[in-house]
């Protein structure tokens, strides 16, 4: 279902998932209100059989259902690696469940009633989030894709580099004259596509001690 | 069951112990109140005899000094008139002899002694001869054993006394009296010289306690007695286990009834907290489409639509709680219930939270019964739930002023139960609201007693009053109405 207007295609996608008709309709309405596309699930089983793991999002799942557990539904997406940030929501939440809750990887933990601004509040930080850790993957991926495009020797010379070593050093630790180095990285920095050195080493000292 | 089982034999066992223990001491006891007794037996005969044979002494010196006058008849002849133990006495004038060897040979042996000697000795037939030397004459006594004992001042009955007193000389033995000597037991003896040197006999008593006469009916009552004492510890063991078991039974029952309110609690949250979910996300979603410029009206409009709806559902839900957990009519289980028994049977189970406050409860309860008509769980819930509260209550004053009153009484076709309190009261605010599901001043209470307790007693047909108690404290009365017939009767 949803209910997120023509010019809204773009925005983030929220996924409620309870059981409860009235509440979803209710809540799918409260989350529009702020611009939100929502797409309400009655069965936890078809939702994660079906839904887009792709969209920029959150998800709000309750936590006492028939059939599976909230709770249950928590550990399957976390355990397939689904990155969109969980809101569980409870009837009535005990401390030791709210612990469970987070141990597993929910994002946030609310009890119903549930006032519009700190759900609107919490579905708000999770996108943020989302939008974030998102950018930040897909920056990892060009960085490496980047990196593999170096020859064996450049990756010897940005490891030097990384690990702060003046050309005339890497040149004599490599056996190979300044010049030779200054080439390399000349090479290295196009490649790479980094303007300065501090940008260098913020992209891929990681890269290089993950790749050594 | 097994516990039941070991203290019998732990009963059992230290019964057989105390008994024995009791027996042998009062055995000791007997045996010793009997030597004591022979003993002082023994020392009276021997005491009487050594006067007699003194007296023989006295009688022989006096027949010495008082010399017969010449041709005068013989006086000391009167002397077995008056003397029944000298059978005869015999003269030997000087320059006569005696007609017996023996008389001569004893009468040698006193002069050389200067004091009677014996002559002739024959226990067999219970006879003895004294002889005195003097001047001019000399005198022999013939003595009867059987008539120098003084039978009139003897200790003892000679046919029956189990005591056996004999008189020893030299190997010949005279027999006192017989005694009964049996086998077996204890034997006691007695053995001593008489005290005078011209009869040195020696008085010899034996004393044969037999088995048959330890104190057996004393034993026996002790035996008895230390069962009964036994069997009343057991029995009130058995009491306490009974009452620890109908404590744990009530404590459970009050755990249960918790954990129910809990279940209850949890399910109550639950059906109600999606309906209200509802309604608050409608109509907080139509609050925020109102501030649109300009407001989608039809979708504001199903909203608040939805709102409606789901507020109807939250009463429903409220509505089947209430019928699901309705108390079945008490109305229908009411049956005539004795007030002091009831009183009896919560004060009871209550005794070990009243001694744990140090708080006796003082009853005023009339001699005769005072039947009510009540279900008996409900009336027991009602009595227990204000003798907590009273002890509850006086926990906050200090234990010299705790004072807890039950009074029963029937008065205008009611049976009244009170309970009065000395602990702090209760202001006119809290007084108003004392009823109240949910209200309570204790920082644990549920605030579901009092309120039980007023919801019981009007289901029976009664009340229950809550006052302020001058100078201090609380007091609560149920009334219920009397029951028509007697205790017995089912109306």
């Amino acid at each position: 279902m949803n209910t997120g207007g023509p010019g809204a295609v773009l925005s983030p996608l929220i996924h409620l998932i309870d059981d409860d008709e009235a509440v979803r309709t209710s809540l799918a309405l409260l989350i529009s209100t702020v611009g939100l596309r929502v797409q309400a699930w009655p069965d936890p089983q078809v939702f994660m059989a079906g839904f887009d793991r792709q969209t920029i999002g959150a998800i709000v799942l309750d936590v006492r259902m028939p059939g599976t557990s909230g709770l249950t539904v928590l550990d399957t997406l976390m355990a397939q690696g689904v990155d969109q940030p969980v809101i569980m929501l409870t009837g009535h939440g005990t401390v030791e469940m709210c612990r469970r809750a987070f141990k597993a990887g929910a994002a946030e933990f609310l009890e119903k009633p549930v006032d519009d601004e700190a759900l609107l509040e919490a579905l708000q930080n999770a996108v943020r989030q989302h939008v974030k850790s998102r950018e930040r993957s897909q920056a990892d991926r060009h960085a490496q894709d980047r990196y593999a495009q170096l020859s064996a020797r450049e990756r010897e010379v940005l490891g030097l580099i990384v690990a702060g070593l003046t050309n005339k050093e890497i040149g004599r630790a490599l056996d190979v004259s300044p010049r030779t180095v200054e080439s390399h990285r000349a090479n290295l920095f196009a490649k790479l596509e980094a303007d300065s050195l501090a940008q260098l080493i913020r992209h891929y000292a990681a890269l290089v001690e993950d790749n050594p | 069951m097994r516990k039941a089982q070991q203290h019998r034999w732990i009963g059992l066992l230290l019964w057989g112990l105390i008994t024995a223990l009791g027996g042998v001491a009062l055995a000791r006891m007997e045996l010793a109140r009997q030597r004591e007794a022979f003993e002082t037996d023994a020392r009276i005969v021997h005491r009487l005899l050594s006067q007699r044979v003194v007296q023989h002494d006295a009688v022989m010196a006096t027949l010495a000094l008082l010399q017969p006058v010449p041709n005068a008849s013989q006086p000391e002849q009167r002397l077995t008139s008056l003397y029944p133990q000298i059978l005869s006495v015999q003269r030997r004038d000087s320059g006569a002899s005696w007609p017996d060897e023996r008389l001569r040979v004893a009468e040698t042996l006193s002069r050389a002694l200067r004091r009677p000697a014996l002559a002739d000795v024959d226990f067999a037939r219970g006879r003895y001869q004294l002889v005195l030397a003097a001047e001019p004459a000399s005198f022999a006594l013939q003595m009867d054993l059987r008539a120098v004992v003084p039978w009139s001042e003897w200790p003892m009955a000679p046919e029956t006394s189990p005591v056996r007193v004999s008189l020893a000389y030299e190997g010949q033995d005279w027999v006192v009296q017989s005694g009964r000597l049996g086998e077996g037991g204890w034997r006691f003896g007695f053995h001593k010289h008489l005290a005078a040197d011209s009869q040195p006999f020696d008085v010899v008593a034996s004393r044969q306690v037999g088995w048959r006469e330890l104190p057996w009916a004393w034993m026996l009552t002790w035996a008895s007695l230390v069962a009964a004492v036994l069997a009343g510890w057991l029995a009130w063991l058995r009491q306490r286990a009974a009452r620890r078991r109908a404590e744990e039974l009530l404590r459970l029952g009050q755990v249960a009834r918790l954990n129910t309110l809990g279940e209850l609690a949890a399910g109550m949250a639950h059906e109600l907290n999606q309906p209200l979910t509802a309604l608050l996300a409608n109509t907080q979603a139509c609050t925020r489409l109102l501030g649109e410029e300009p407001p989608d009206l039809p979708v504001i409009r199903g909203a608040m639509a939805q709102a409606v709806e789901q507020a109807r559902r939250a009463s429903s839900v409220v509505n089947r709680l209430r019928r699901a957990v309705e108390r079945p009519d008490l109305a229908a289980q009411l049956q005539a219930v004795e007030l002091q028994q009831a009183v009896r049977n919560a004060l009871y189970l209550l005794e070990p939270e009243f001694k744990r406050r140090e708080v006796a409860p003082a009853l005023a309860l009339p001699t005769a019964p005072v039947a009510v008509l009540a279900e008996p769980v409900a009336l027991e819930q009602i009595i227990h739930n204000l003798l907590m509260n009273a002890l509850q209550a006086l926990e906050q004053v200090p234990v010299k002023e705790r004072q807890v009153t039950v009074t029963v009484q029937a008065e205008g076709g009611q049976g009244g139960i009170t309970v009065t309190d000395s602990g702090p009261g209760m202001t006119d605010e809290v007084l108003a609201r004392l009823f109240e599901p949910f209200f309570t001043t204790r920082e644990a209470g549920l605030g579901l007693g009092l309120s039980l307790c007023e919801t019981l007693a009007t289901g029976m047909g009664g009340s229950l009053k809550a006052a302020q108690h001058a100078p201090r404290g609380a007091e609560f009365r149920l009334s219920l109405p009397l029951a028509p017939v007697a205790p017995e009767g089912r109306p």
